[in-house]
């Protein structure tokens, strides 16, 4: 035994077996362990009242037939891949149902071992991160209505509209550019549509695709669409992808969009004397 | 050749919405390991690819982004890992599907060559039982 054992051998000997059996029964978290064939064994004060059952009722009992979780009886299962030697030691996440509630949880295992080093079984704690994931929904929500919002059309002259872009193109979003389009065209008889997208995040083919619509159902309407924005990196994207724009009309900068569509409509910027 | 693994993001892809942070995520990265704006668009261009794909064709999996490096003869190089990974029905026909202009979606059939195309490696493995996984990596300077 060298030096390094030794200390850690009289440390964890300082520490009463029975202090550390309270410590696990009162830590407040759920624990528990199951044997080889994942029948629990152990379930601490926190796992007890989070299950709303004693540990004499379920002692004995399969893991899944108490938490019946998404996990449970699938190669999911994090308690049987380290019953059978495998690392998953990782916290993942999975949601149960306790009384038609549905909790989210995140829970950790790991093998259980005797003297020896073998397996006899499994344990975990298990965190309830149902406010987390509730957190996380309301932002993917307020997220989505970001985007829903983020789509204005602005009249920028007499017959010029200007729909800048910013973020990430999904079909939805997509589907939303183009209803707002087709309605300013009809609304200000719009003849010329500048789609700025400068502010895209992403150019995949999906969206080249979408823009491709949008720009062919707005030419249905008498309106001319010119996209502009296209810097280095979309013009890379656009040919690396190997999409053909066609007949779009295309502008590096807004600036150069709007003097074009000027040039179509006929008007000239003149300093004044 | 080992690659070792520096940083990994695993994003659950579930609803168009993801993409988002998919896109954002790969941009991070590829900018962390010092690819140019272009680069890290096209980056991001083809990882999004994958995203999209997973929703329109599987409705939901799993999107894993890793910064890896590995040795090369100028001395350690980083790059980025994309793994998008399904459960869907599976892609009938690889051969074909990573032919030009062959789309089984209302798209433009552009998708999967294109990613082979913007990044170094390029995996591609796909069933009905075990849906699609598709691992594609690019290595900076």
């Amino acid at each position: 035994m060298n030096e390094k054992d030794r200390i850690n051998n009289q440390i964890n000997n300082q520490i009463d077996d029975n202090l550390a059996l309270q410590i696990l029964r009162q830590i407040p978290t759920p624990v528990m362990a199951v044997d080889r064939d994942l029948k629990i064994i152990f379930m601490n004060q926190a796992g007890c009242s989070f299950i709303g059952k004693n540990f004499e009722e379920i002692k004995g009992s399969y893991c899944y037939s108490i938490f019946n979780s998404a996990h449970c009886q699938t190669p999911e299962c994090r308690m049987k891949k380290v019953i059978e030697g495998e690392d998953a030691s990782k916290a993942v996440r999975n949601e149960i149902r306790i009384n038609d509630r549905t909790v989210y949880i995140e829970y950790t295992a790991a093998p259980l071992k005797d003297d020896n080093d073998n397996i006899i079984g499994g344990l975990e704690y298990i965190l309830d991160i149902t406010d987390r994931v509730r957190q996380e929904q309301k932002l993917k929500e307020q997220s989505r209505i970001i985007m829903e919002i983020s789509t204005p059309a602005i009249k920028l002259w007499d017959r010029i509209v200007v729909l800048p872009v910013v973020g990430v193109i999904d079909s939805m979003r997509a589907q939303q550019m183009m209803d707002t389009m087709l309605k300013q065209i009809t609304k200000n008889s719009s003849k010329v549509i500048i789609l700025d997208i400068q502010g895209v995040a992403a150019v995949d083919t999906a969206v080249a695709n979408h823009l491709i619509k949008i720009a062919k159902a707005t030419k249905l309407m008498g309106c001319r669409c010119i996209i502009s924005g296209i810097s280095p990196a979309v013009a890379q994207a656009i040919v690396q992808l190997g999409i053909d724009l066609g007949e779009i009309n295309t502008n590096s900068t807004l600036e150069d969009a709007l003097s074009d569509a000027f040039a179509l409509l006929k008007f000239e910027v003149v300093r004044k004397k | 050749m080992i690659n070792r693994v520096i940083e990994e993001i695993f994003i659950d892809v579930c609803e168009p919405s993801d993409n988002a942070q998919v896109i954002y995520t790969a941009r991070q990265m590829a900018a962390d390991i010092g690819f140019d704006e272009t680069q890290q668009f096209l980056i991001a261009t083809a990882v999004s690819e994958l995203a999209t794909n997973i929703i329109r064709y599987a409705s939901k999996g799993i999107v894993i982004l890793r910064l890896v490096s590995k040795m090369s003869n100028t001395g350690d190089i980083q790059g980025i890992e994309v793994t998008a990974k399904d459960n869907g029905a599976g892609i009938s026909d690889i051969d074909k599907a990573m032919q030009e202009h062959f789309s089984t979606g209302n798209s433009l059939g552009l998708g999967l060559p294109s990613v082979k195309r913007i990044m170094d490696e390029f995996f591609i493995q796909s069933s009905p039982e075990k849906g699609t996984v598709v691992i594609a990596k690019r290595w900076g300077q």
